[in-house]
């Protein structure tokens, strides 16, 4: 397991910036997540971090040793594709042992049969080695895919939205078996996703990343409760945060542009009026869509709220978030 | 009626192969057997002949050549061809099948031109005083190849880049990042994968080339003569139509065999294949 260091990297794609000047510090054994819109630069990262693109400047080091001039094959990382991208023509137990057999390792047969009945124990797909590969289901082909990085045992793991072609049940199931899985080996995982769930519950540390640049990077709670910019605000919480004009509530620092709030940074009973649009009951918790001088708030209330469709409620800032005309945080 | 309306719609094609292949070729080949000296005993003839086995071993060894090499020519350049970007490779495309527009004949004649006495390489050659002489490049065994190769890649390449497209780029990036080199990736992933299109293409190139008629006549000529040229010679020459309809059943015999043969070979590289 390795500590992963990229400086000052960029990579264009012809006009496009892939990234610009990327540097992180991906500590042994954490568990980064790369937040960030399609065309951030999330996989751009990865694939330069596994050595399937070059960077057009900076260094990579994985474990201390620089990788920019190895081969993917000789920097011992495992990446894991969104679309499975498993051998068509190979069963599921020849898919698993591949990388064992590939020559820079060169593995006894009867270690790798034993390594791969591990992993496939590890993902419940044991039963299923003897199957074509591509005769598995969506999550099954997916648990495969991540067991081919398993069983290398590499330095670091890449994962490019390896859960978002998957059902929500089976999506969270893997969730949590990621997250067992990576504290058992200790291993260092970088990982890109959509998905502000995966990365709320799985990350220790989130990067999020700006059309290639890196503009935040810290534990979830910190990236949740203490965003750099309003576009960081903006990635993680869902309801999202609601941005408001600075002036709709007193007590806005001077220059602060936008106010910040989250659905749950919301006082009921006091200040300002705010007429009730729509309630959405969620079970488990209660979604209250207001609209306060004819902007769209969304909030949370009382599970068992009587509230309803045009009534008024009166909101008040707890907590808030203040941006300047720029986007970036006023503290 | 969905059946029946199936059935209405393939009857002309159906027919048109029934009547003239399945039946002419059958009464052909049947003729063989009766001769009135045995089943066997044309069989017996023409394997008896040492001019004759020496035709069908030079075919097949044409043969075997040329598809060897088309494969060579063939997979590499479709594999530039499908990891090409997507502008290029139409183009691309275009180049390598540019030949099939012209006439086999036109395109073995260039060889002439190209291989003859005093054809381009031998004026160089000569010019440049690397030879006192022009060297017989054609009608060897070695300037129908070249010919045939050249004849054959084309259809190698078309059938092969559809084959290797399908490849998605990620199963390959997947096998680097899982530790194959560049050489283990071909040989473990990319080639399992290119296997069909590896076979049909073989088998096309095999039966085009064993069956050819127009380029080893005018390359190899007399001294050249393979099982076309052979049964052409018989048929059309000597008006020995027994003897030719022999020639056509061994090569219609060999040609099913390869085919077997070559499916037998690709389950075996390739057993997922279906």
């Amino acid at each position: 397991m390795a500590e992963v260091r990229l400086t000052g990297v960029t990579k264009r794609f012809g006009r496009d910036v892939g990234i610009e000047d990327v540097t992180l510090t991906v500590p042994d054994g954490a568990f980064v997540v790369l937040l960030g819109p399609t065309g951030a630069g999330k996989t751009t990262t990865l694939r330069l971090i596994s050595g399937l693109e070059t960077p057009d400047a900076g260094e990579i080091a994985i474990g201390g040793h620089v990788v920019n001039d190895l081969t993917p094959a000789q920097r011992d990382v495992a990446m894991v594709f969104q679309q499975y991208s498993l051998y068509p023509h190979m069963t599921v137990r020849d898919n698993l042992a591949f990388p064992l057999r590939s020559p820079i390792l060169k593995t006894p047969k009867d270690a790798i049969a034993a390594r791969v009945r591990e992993v496939a124990e590890v993902l419940h797909i044991a039963h299923k080695l003897d199957n074509k590969a591509t005769a598995l289901s969506g999550g099954e082909m997916q648990r495969v895919s991540i067991g081919r990085a398993l069983v290398r045992q590499p330095q670091l793991f890449l994962m490019d939205e390896p859960l978002s072609s998957l059902d929500a049940k089976l999506r969270s199931d893997l969730r949590i078996e990621l997250k067992r899985i990576q504290a058992d080996l200790g291993a260092t995982l970088l990982y890109v996703t959509h998905d502000q769930i995966e990365a709320m519950t799985m990350a220790t540390h989130v990067g999020v990343l700006d059309r290639g640049r890196l503009v935040q990077f810290g534990p979830p709670k910190e990236i949740y409760e203490n965003p750099a910019s309003l576009y960081v605000a903006g990635r993680l919480g869902l309801p999202r945060i609601n941005a408001l004009p600075a002036g709709l509530f007193p007590g806005a620092p001077a220059g602060a542009k936008t106010i910040g709030l989250r659905p749950e940074h919301i006082a009921q009973g006091e200040g300002q009026p705010a007429r009730v649009v729509r309630v959405e009951h969620l079970g488990d918790q209660t979604r209250l869509h207001l609209t306060l001088d004819g902007h769209d708030v969304i909030t949370l209330t009382d599970v068992h709220t009587d509230l309803g469709p045009g009534d008024t409620v009166a909101v008040a800032p707890r907590n808030p978030l203040y941006f300047d005309a720029r986007g970036a945080r006023i503290t | 009626m969905k059946r029946l309306a199936g059935w209405t719609m393939s009857a002309p094609a159906t027919l048109l192969v029934a009547l003239c292949l399945i039946v002419p070729v059958t009464a052909t080949i049947a003729a063989t057997f009766v001769t009135g000296q045995g089943p066997f005993a044309a069989y017996a003839a023409f394997f008896g002949s040492g001019f004759r086995r020496a035709v069908l071993i030079r075919t097949l060894e044409i043969a075997g050549a040329t598809t060897i090499l088309s494969l060579l020519i063939g997979f590499l350049t479709a594999y530039v061809v499908s990891r090409a970007p997507p502008r290029w490779r139409s183009i691309l495309i275009i180049m390598a099948v540019f030949p099939l527009l012209t006439g086999v004949v036109v395109r073995s004649f260039a060889w002439l031109i190209i291989l003859g006495r005093n054809g381009i390489v031998n004026n160089t050659l000569v010019g440049l005083g690397i030879t006192a002489e022009p060297l017989p490049m054609i009608y060897t065994q070695g300037s129908v190849i070249v010919a045939m190769v050249y004849l054959f890649v084309p259809l190698m390449v078309l059938t092969l880049v559809g084959v290797l497209e399908n490849i998605p780029d990620d199963v390959i990036q997947a096998a680097q990042s899982l530790g194959a080199g560049p050489f283990a990736t071909f040989r473990e992933v990319i080639f399992p994968l290119a296997v069909p299109g590896l076979i049909v293409g073989a088998v096309l190139v095999f039966t085009g080339s064993f069956t050819s008629y127009a380029t080893p006549q005018l390359l190899g000529g007399e001294r050249q003569m393979v099982m076309g040229t052979l049964l052409h010679q018989r048929a059309m020459v000597a008006f020995d139509w027994p003897g030719a309809a022999t020639i056509s059943a061994i090569m219609v015999a060999v040609t099913l065999a390869v085919v077997l043969g070559m499916t037998r070979v690709a389950k075996r590289l390739n057993p997922m294949a279906t």
